[in-house]
């Protein structure tokens, strides 16, 4: 009775419909190829690597940007003649974010589009998920934000490009007591893997060297910190640690002004990004960060990259950009030295990389496939951000 | 694995999620909008089994599945005296309160998540999983007890004043449904290899309730209709075009008003003894 | 520091309030969870920054605009989304407002972009000293601004013509309709009402955070939700209450215990929900036989 035969028909008619209707989805996909790379070629000759990351949701922010960045150093390359002649196709995916849809995306990238490389994820939780995936089937995949421990432990064909956050929250606990004189520190981390591991080492390092006054946590997407914030006031501490991304950091800094709380804002790569100056305006004068990368620096990379990006998106590169452009740098230099073989030899070629001058420093590789970089601090001066060391 | 297999595996997993669902809202008529936290549970649990326990995979999901069940009772029996959308919102509420936990437990690696699971689920496991939930379910629904569920959600006070103990049996819908959430989330995570407590948040319970009612609400076969769609649907976008695919969760939303909008019990109607009586007893709602 | 902490709840509190006013008139009528109040909501926020930053209106003129507009959007979606559903099961029109929701908060991402903007009101805020304690003048604004818009809703239910239209069609659809009220009319009404209320939340809390992005509906929806029925869904004075109520125990949970302070607030509502089954001030509804 509660299973009519027709209603059964009806499930496994649409079962076989919409399966149906995805192959074709998809091999229609695959026949409509690259018009925007700049030389012609025939579909086979293009080189085509994948992102995925989180497009729309919530923290589409991060993984547009990292597209961005990506997108940057694919034409870098299409313009000086791709992969020994051949034109690189990029293939972005969405994942809002989610596991599933990480898996997915990257199941897709590699059965269906047959990519040699992926850059991403974005989130650790997707390249924990998907980064299994591409190890299995031996396809290289560089994350240039998941800063999770047990990353690049995935697999050899799994890396990294980001700062560690360990060695961040250390040299500027150092660098706090040592150059800034501050003695009485307190923490307010994002509870996610990203704050989590920055406020463990930093606690560490501090409670070695000075004291801890107050440990507070808050989780992303929140815009009320004022009760954490009057309960640190009471600890009266020198400086106040923000280990977290520039949305809520800018939040925090301004709330903790309001509430007077007058310390020092000490922050890691996640403050870098102008939005932080914009939404934190005066409140976050004079705060100091560690980082990778700085617009300003000098050098004709940087200043490159800045120009084309400020060109083609009309907004400033923040730090998830720039660590996307390099991972990409690094991942089409391997691709290039390879002829685009991929697979067995992509990954070794990866694993020789050693110094990579790229704009969020020189960079080589561990044996597991961790980042080794220089790690630059920053300070924002006239609301502007300025190097200090 | 193949992408199409994978997607394939995971509409069975959503399935075996829709349909216990269904047997929740559908068939005994008691909104849940927190289902996904059964799901995590047995994630967690068959995970922590497995990961320090160093049990079998089958005896590490069923033991995740009871372990949900057992959450499931304990939710149950204080939540299930409240009705309508209070019970709607007290299950939000402890789906809620469990993530918090997860996320905050030392066990449960919290914001980390919990990795290095083995990949052990594949299409043939997730198929009989789905295959054994279904018949049991069917044969549950034919028993005297099945039948007690669907007369307390046709009317509660009548089924109360035919001698059903209606809040033992809406406890005892909750366990069952609980339990295949948590084999659905066991499965899940021997999938994915990771998990993490974002998996099983608001959201999802949402996405699971959109499966049951785009299918057709008191229709096992109806949920697994709607659990094929939602899990297709945001596929399909992102491959049949780059442009489609940007706007992919647009077109969601969209669509999701225009189904319902065009087909409001879904599309396989609840079959009834008498449509109209049921249909009237859902437009008087929970009360 | 106990007293601030009392001011930041209580300011938090009436936000939730507001949002949860929309929540509880649709449901009072309707019996529906419009799930795309929240996004309404994000969209009164936009509103209102819009008029403030690019045709540089000042915050009141924007403030009454941005409700406008949100009253505006809320009769559209009530008419496109939920009106053809009337005659269905209390779940479709559910989950067409998930559905609203998901596309409105979708489609203003693809327009705006992810990131979060700022709200540059031009208020002169300061933050007044009285006995040691700190209060923004932010703050006191929008404690009075809620208070204004309660007692005025407040005023507009008990002392007017359509508000009593809109109380007897609460009470009993068709005796309502019997009596010669429009029904339809007063649906309408209902949206627009709810709408343009969570709009000027939007707008308060915009400023109040000083930061806009098109997810933040979410959380505050979800919170104003469960103000809603915390107090007692459908009842007015529940919302107001269980906003404020939701407010104190979040700022409570949060210099006690911050890594749980969302289970706090919900164990709270589940506790309340066991004592009192329908809300602090809801009304119990007799079974009918």
């Amino acid at each position: 009775m509660l299973m009519s035969k027709r209603s059964r028909f009806l499930t496994i008619l649409f079962i076989i419909m919409l399966t149906a209707a995805l192959l074709s989805g998809c091999s229609q996909n695959q026949s409509e190829k690259s018009p925007d790379t700049s030389q012609p070629a025939k579909p086979d000759e293009t080189i085509k690597i994948g992102t995925i990351g989180p497009l729309t949701g919530n923290i589409a922010t991060y993984g547009l940007s990292t597209k961005n960045g990506v997108e940057i150093a694919v034409e870098e390359f299409n313009q000086n003649g791709g992969i020994n002649g051949k034109p690189i196709k990029l293939i972005s995916e969405d994942t809002r974010g989610e596991q599933t849809e990480a898996a997915n995306a990257a199941s897709k990238l590699i059965e269906q589009d047959k990519v040699v490389a992926i850059v991403g994820g974005v989130i650790s939780s997707e390249t924990l998920t998907a980064g299994p995936i591409a190890n299995d089937a031996k396809v290289v995949m560089i994350s240039s934000s998941s800063t999770a421990a047990g990353v690049p432990e995935i697999g050899d064909y799994i890396f990294r490009n980001c700062l560690s956050d360990e060695v961040q929250a250390i040299q500027l606990a150092e660098y706090a007591v040592k150059e800034l004189g501050l003695k009485k520190f307190a923490i307010m981390f994002t509870n996610n893997d990203y704050g989590l591991s920055l406020k463990e080492a930093f606690e560490a390092k501090a409670k070695e060297l000075a004291g801890i006054t107050a440990i507070e946590t808050y989780n992303d997407g929140e815009k009320d910190f004022r009760a954490q914030l009057t309960k640190i006031k009471g600890t009266n501490p020198d400086a106040l640690y923000i280990a977290g991304y520039y949305t809520e950091a800018a939040k925090i800094a301004q709330q903790a002004k309001d509430q007077g709380l007058n310390a020092q804002i000490l922050g890691a790569d996640g403050f870098y990004s102008p939005v932080l100056l914009e939404l934190g305006g005066n409140a976050v004068e004079g705060a100091v960060f560690t980082a990778g990368f700085f617009t300003d620096d000098p050098s004709e990379n940087t200043q490159n990259f800045v120009k084309v990006y400020k060109e083609k998106f009309n907004s400033e590169p923040d730090m998830f950009a720039a660590q996307a452009y390099d991972a990409a740098m690094i991942l089409l230099t391997a691709i290039k030295n390879t002829d685009g073989k991929g697979g067995e030899v992509l990954q070794q070629e990866m694993a020789k990389t050693k110094d990579f001058p790229g704009i969020t420093g020189n960079t080589s590789f561990t044996d597991v496939g961790d980042a080794i970089k220089d790690i630059i601090i920053l300070k924002v001066e006239d609301g502007k951000f300025t190097k200090l060391r | 694995m193949n992408y199409y297999l994978q997607i394939l595996t995971v509409i069975m997993i959503n399935s075996i999620l829709a349909v216990s669902l269904n047997l929740i809202t559908g068939y005994t008529g008691q909104l849940s909008l927190g289902h996904a936290t059964f799901m995590g549970i047995g994630a967690y649990a068959a995970t922590l089994f497995t990961l320090k326990l160093h049990l079998p995979f089958l005896i590490s999901i069923i033991l995740g599945a009871s372990v949900a069940a057992f959450f499931g009772f304990i939710i149950g029996v204080p939540t299930l005296r409240l009705k309508g959308d209070y019970l709607a919102i007290a299950t939000l509420g402890f789906g809620e309160i469990m993530k918090n936990i997860l996320l905050n437990l030392e066990i449960t690696g919290g914001p980390m998540g919990l990795r290095g699971i083995p990949k052990v689920t594949n299409i043939y496991i997730s198929a009989v999983a789905l295959f054994l939930v279904i018949f049991s379910l069917n044969r549950i629904m034919n028993s005297r007890v099945g039948k007690s569920f669907i007369a307390i959600r046709e009317d509660e006070l009548a089924a109360e004043a035919m001698g059903i103990n209606t809040t033992q049996f809406k406890i005892l819908a909750f366990i069952i449904g609980a339990f295949y959430a948590g084999l659905a989330g066991g499965l899940y995570a021997f999938l994915f290899r990771y998990i993490n407590p974002k998996d099983f948040g608001f959201m999802k319970s949402i996405e699971i309730l959109c499966m049951v009612v785009l299918g057709g609400m008191g229709n096992t076969y109806g949920a697994v209709l709607g659990a094929c769609i939602i899990t297709v649907l945001p596929e399909l976008l992102r491959s049949i075009s780059p442009v489609i695919a940007q706007y992919r969760m647009v077109f969601y939303g969209l669509l999701l008003i225009i189904m319902m909008i065009v087909k409001p019990q879904g599309i396989i109607s609840a079959p009834s003894s008498n449509k109209k009586e049921y249909k009237n007893s859902l437009e008087k709602g929970g009360q | 520091m106990f007293f601030e902490q009392i001011i930041n709840g209580l300011t938090l509190g009436s936000t939730y309030s507001l949002i949860a006013l929309g929540y509880t008139m649709v449901y009072g009528i309707l019996e529906l969870i419009n799930f795309a109040h929240s996004e309404i909501y994000m969209i009164g926020a936009f509103i209102g920054l819009t008029m403030v930053s690019v045709y540089k209106l000042p915050f009141f003129a924007a403030l009454l605009i941005s409700m406008i507009g949100s009253c505006i959007l809320g009769i559209i979606i009530e008419k496109a989304a939920y009106k053809p559903l009337r005659k269905a099961n209390r779940i479709a029109p559910l989950i067409s407002a998930i559905g609203v929701s998901i596309f409105l908060q979708n489609a203003v991402l693809m327009i705006v972009g992810p990131q979060a903007r700022s709200f540059p009101s031009g208020l002169h805020i300061t933050t007044l000293n009285i006995g040691g304690f700190r209060i923004s003048t932010l703050q006191l604004l929008i404690l009075f601004v809620s208070i204004i818009l309660m007692v005025g809703l407040h005023f507009l239910i008990q002392k007017t013509k359509l508000g009593q239209a809109m109380r007897a069609t609460a009470q009993d659809k068709e005796a309502a309709q019997l009596m010669g009220i429009k029904i339809d009319h007063v649906i309408t009404f209902t949206f627009a009402i709810g709408s343009a209320l969570g709009g000027a939340a939007g707008v308060l809390v915009g400023v109040y955070f000083d930061s806009v992005d098109p997810m933040m509906g979410f959380f505050p929806g979800l919170k104003g939700f469960v103000a809603a029925v915390l107090g007692g869904i459908g009842s007015i004075p529940g919302a107001m209450l269980g906003g404020l109520i939701l407010g104190l125990v979040e700022m409570v949970g949060a210099v006690y215990m911050s890594r749980y302070k969302d289970a706090i607030a919900f164990a709270v509502l589940i506790f309340i929900l066991l004592l009192k089954p329908t809300g602090l001030l809801g009304r119990s509804v007799q079974e009918k036989v």
